[in-house]
């Protein structure tokens, strides 16, 4: 069930009845908001439900086996468990393929003919985000930084919270577990940012759909294209990753504080970014720094920082999928974060890396959203040749297919959705509440929006992080 | 406010805020008269017509199939014929235009169920098999607007069933039926923004001869003005009931209306023109290659099952071929008699192959596939009255 489409619409409105005006009492209607987001989880595919639940139910009980335990080393075993636990169902689900056809292809190369079976497992949605969400509770639990909570029940609700459920935010058990054993009252004014909030998702979602053709003909076609249909096309895959994506988590952030929850922003201005590091504290906060609390710093953070950069990062590329084109986007970044740091440390560019001056700052970012376009093709690439073709079709100068008599047209549309899309973020984030307040332009431009979402776009289209 | 308050007026917001937004949408839609019955206005009509085609007398014979059976079959001329070798018969052309057997398939079953509710039967139903109807490409070129005809086509209960297969896909098309009038986003969006991303048409090399357009334009506005002269009572329908869904017959028409037709013929009929029009045949409906799409070929076959309710006698035809410009590499015949053979297996009706017959010559075709009126459609339809008349007797 996808959220800009009809079924979910009327899922919300019945969930919004029952949830508001029928069941009063706290306990009800969190047994129902489970009994609603394992409705919302099955329509995709009931027979993960007990994956889902069962993997909760266990995470559960070692958090409370870890607070109780009554040695070091029975603690530790805990939570070894439950690492095991979901990484395992992580690993069997998502990458045992991969590494069985990995192994095959590696034997290949030195004439080895293994023809090793395959599992082809579908895999269930949205499990690198519930499985890293259920484990960060264990290990918290384990470090000691929150205290189990009693209630079964809340914390299995908690985890399949059916707007975070399939795409995150991956929350942490402390931003989100209270919420559940106190549950909030919506206010009208934290509702009418819900909205706000849903109709900015909604937007990009629908302009991920129309940059995804250009995008398509790039990274999908055999068509021959010119160095700025090239360049359009990774632009345009550059905007449909952000729109699906940053689209999906502003809906699921709007959609939970319409009916009262806080979950914290997934993204701030991306494309915005002027270094590398910068990046990442703006694109998919919640994965980013839970690579940072459960991976980076256990490593040993800043001892040894460019090893933990790139283990980290490398690790953050596969947790996006099982193929080497997802590896060699995480090593790409790795790279780029390390170089950042070994250039920001030579004496000749500590000045520049410091100016805060606007051309400074402008050349940075240009740097930035260079270099993270470049990645986004070994991301969205079908190999990582292919990859490598596009990179070089994108440095080629001659040689390459004359445009297309809409290519000029076509790459102002696509930049200027870019534009918009995160003009459309900086107003959220800079003057909604000055724009909620003003109720006779508020209400007309949500619905207008919400019109023009309703009248284009491919909504029979899943969210690319979906397959994550 | 309490807390059942705060839940009621967010409940309001949400289905107001939806509600005027779907609005606002469906009057964009209508104010560009764009619907699901303007798109398939002859599909409509045809249907709404049948009432008055059950009442009919004589026994019934319906041609169903694509714009080459529209272009093709004239039911006015196959009745004379046939009457004048003494066999009393009305038939109809029910051949729609931008129909692939998948959006036929859902015709169909509404045809059928229209006859049953009239509680009356054809005693012939031919229907076409158009090969190139049936392949890859002609679906993909046709994938925008798959849920739009599908959701205007479907009865309520296919559409429910559909929602309990997939319910995402079944309520999208139930608001595409109820709500939007017919009209998908996705529709919307091939339309303003799909176009600038789909190869050209490939064009023929070939010069067009001067003035050829300039005389074109002439011949086509002064052939509108004697249209509206000769039949003022015309509606302007798509299907037309006192035609019973064909056109004109050249016995109507005065011979200074002919002259201009054929020289209209000869004028549409240029080598650059064909030329032309034949590289976009491949292009959009791979008619040379015939790589054929099985889900098509299946729901043909249904096709033919729907007609079986509703007819004592159902034919399949293949239309003549303008073998001049639509040449089949052998590897394509043969996926083609693959495809014939299965649906004979499937269906246990024989397919009649028409696509070659001394009758039909290929200058008698109006563009590389459709027959044209005054002499393909003339010469094909007897070939039919000829041919179905002792079964017909």
């Amino acid at each position: 069930m996808v959220f800009n489409t009809p079924i979910f619409f009327v899922f919300f409105v019945v969930f919004l009845l029952f949830y508001g005006l029928v069941f009063l009492q706290a306990r009800p209607r969190v047994y129902f908001i489970l009994v609603a987001s394992l409705v919302f989880y099955g329509a995709w595919n009931y027979r993960f439900i007990p994956l889902l639940v069962g993997s909760s139910i266990i995470d559960y009980y070692l958090a409370l086996a870890i607070a109780g335990a009554s040695t070091p080393s029975r603690r530790k075993l805990f939570v070894t468990l439950s690492v095991v636990m979901n990484l395992g169902i992580l690993g069997l689900f998502k990458y045992a393929d991969f590494l069985l056809m990995s192994v095959a292809d590696f034997l290949g190369v030195f004439g080895v003919e293994a023809s090793l079976p395959t599992l082809s497992w579908v895999l269930p949605v949205g499990i690198s985000f519930y499985t890293f969400q259920s484990l960060s509770y264990t290990i918290d639990v384990y470090r000691g930084d929150m205290q189990p909570r009693r209630g079964l029940v809340h914390f299995t609700t908690a985890l399949a919270f059916f707007p975070q459920l399939v795409a995150g935010p991956i929350l942490r058990a402390r931003q989100i577990l209270p919420q559940f054993h106190n549950l909030p009252v919506p206010t009208w004014s934290g509702a009418r940012h819900g909205f706000l909030l849903v109709t900015s998702g909604l937007w990009k979602k629908t302009a991920a759909d129309l940059l995804a053709i250009p995008a398509g003909r790039l990274f999908e076609a055999d068509a021959q294209l010119s160095l700025l249909e090239t360049w359009t096309g990774v632009l345009a895959f550059a905007g449909q990753i952000y729109g699906d994506f940053a689209g999906y988590t502003d809906m699921a952030i709007g959609l939970a504080l319409i009916i009262g929850f806080k979950i914290p922003p997934n993204f701030r201005l991306p494309y915005f970014a002027i270094s590398p590091v910068d990046f990442w504290r703006r694109w998919h906060i919640s994965l980013s720094s839970w690579l940072r609390d459960y991976l980076y710093i256990p490593l040993g953070g800043k001892y040894q920082r460019h090893r933990n950069v790139m283990i980290t990062m490398l690790l953050g590329g596969l947790w996006h999928g099982a193929a080497w084109t997802f590896v060699a986007w995480g090593a790409f970044h790795g790279i780029i974060i390390t170089a950042t740091h070994f250039l920001g440390r030579l004496p000749a560019l500590a000045g520049f890396a410091a100016n805060r001056s606007r051309s400074a700052v402008l050349l940075k970012w240009a740097i930035t959203f260079y270099l993270v376009t470049i990645g986004w093709v070994l991301f969205r690439a079908n190999s990582i040749g292919s990859a490598f073709e596009i990179i070089v079709d994108l440095h080629t100068f001659t040689g390459l297919a004359e445009p297309g008599p809409m290519a000029a047209w076509i790459a102002l549309i696509t930049i200027a959705t870019l534009v918009l899309m995160h003009l459309a973020d900086w107003f959220v984030i800079a003057r909604a509440e000055a724009f909620e307040n003003r109720r006779w332009l508020f209400w007309p431009v949500l619905i207008m929006i919400h019109s023009i979402c309703l009248l284009v776009g491919e909504p029979s289209d899943e969210f690319i992080y979906f397959q994550f | 406010m309490t807390d059942r308050r705060i839940f009621a007026k967010i409940l309001i917001a949400v289905l107001l805020v939806m509600g005027v937004a779907m609005l606002l949408a469906r009057s964009f839609t209508a104010a560009n008269g764009a619907s699901g019955e303007s798109l398939l206005s002859r599909v409509f009509q045809a249907r709404a017509a049948i009432p008055a085609i059950a009442a009919e007398d004589n026994d019934l014979v319906l041609v169903f199939g694509s714009s080459m059976v529209q272009a093709g079959f004239s039911p006015r001329e196959f009745d004379r014929d046939l009457a004048d070798m003494g066999i009393d018969v009305t038939s109809f052309n029910f051949g729609f235009g931008g129909l692939n057997p998948l959006f036929q398939d859902y015709l169909s079953r509404r045809i059928a169920e229209d006859f049953e509710r009239e509680g009356r039967r054809l005693k012939l139903a031919l229907i076409e098999f158009n090969p190139f109807q049936a392949t890859r490409t002609r679906r993909e070129r046709a994938v925008a607007l798959e849920e739009s005809y599908i959701a205007t086509l479907a009865s309520p209960s296919e559409l429910f069933e559909i929602l309990r297969e997939d319910p995402e896909r079944g309520s999208r098309m139930l608001t595409i039926r109820y709500l939007r009038d017919g009209i998908s986003a996705e529709m919307i969006t091939t339309f303003f923004w799909g176009e600038p991303f789909q190869a050209p048409l490939i064009q023929t090399e070939l010069e067009e001869e001067e003035g050829v357009a300039e005389r074109l334009q002439e011949v086509l506005a002064e052939m509108n003005d004697r249209f509206e002269a000769e039949y003022p009572e015309y509606d302007g329908s798509d299907w037309y009931y006192p035609w019973r869904g064909g056109g004109t017959n050249k016995s109507e028409r005065p011979q200074e209306t002919l002259d201009l037709i054929e020289e209209y013929y000869r004028l549409t009929q240029t080598d650059y023109q064909m030329a032309d029009d034949r590289l976009q045949r491949i292009q959009t409906a791979d008619i040379e290659e015939l790589h054929f799409d099985p889900e098509l070929v299946e729901a043909f076959i249904r096709i033919v099952e729907n007609f079986g309710r509703i007819a004592d006698q159902v034919e399949i035809i293949m239309l003549p071929k303008n073998t001049d410009w639509i040449r089949n590499p052998p590897e394509a015949l043969a996926r083609q008699a693959e495809v014939v053979a299965h649906i004979e297996r499937e269906t246990g009706v024989p397919v009649r192959d028409f696509q070659q017959i001394d009758a039909v010559s290929n200058d008698m075709f109006s563009d590389t596939t459709h027959l044209n009126r005054y002499h393909g459609a003339v010469a094909f339809t007897r070939h039919l009255a000829n041919f179905y008349a002792d079964s017909l007797r």
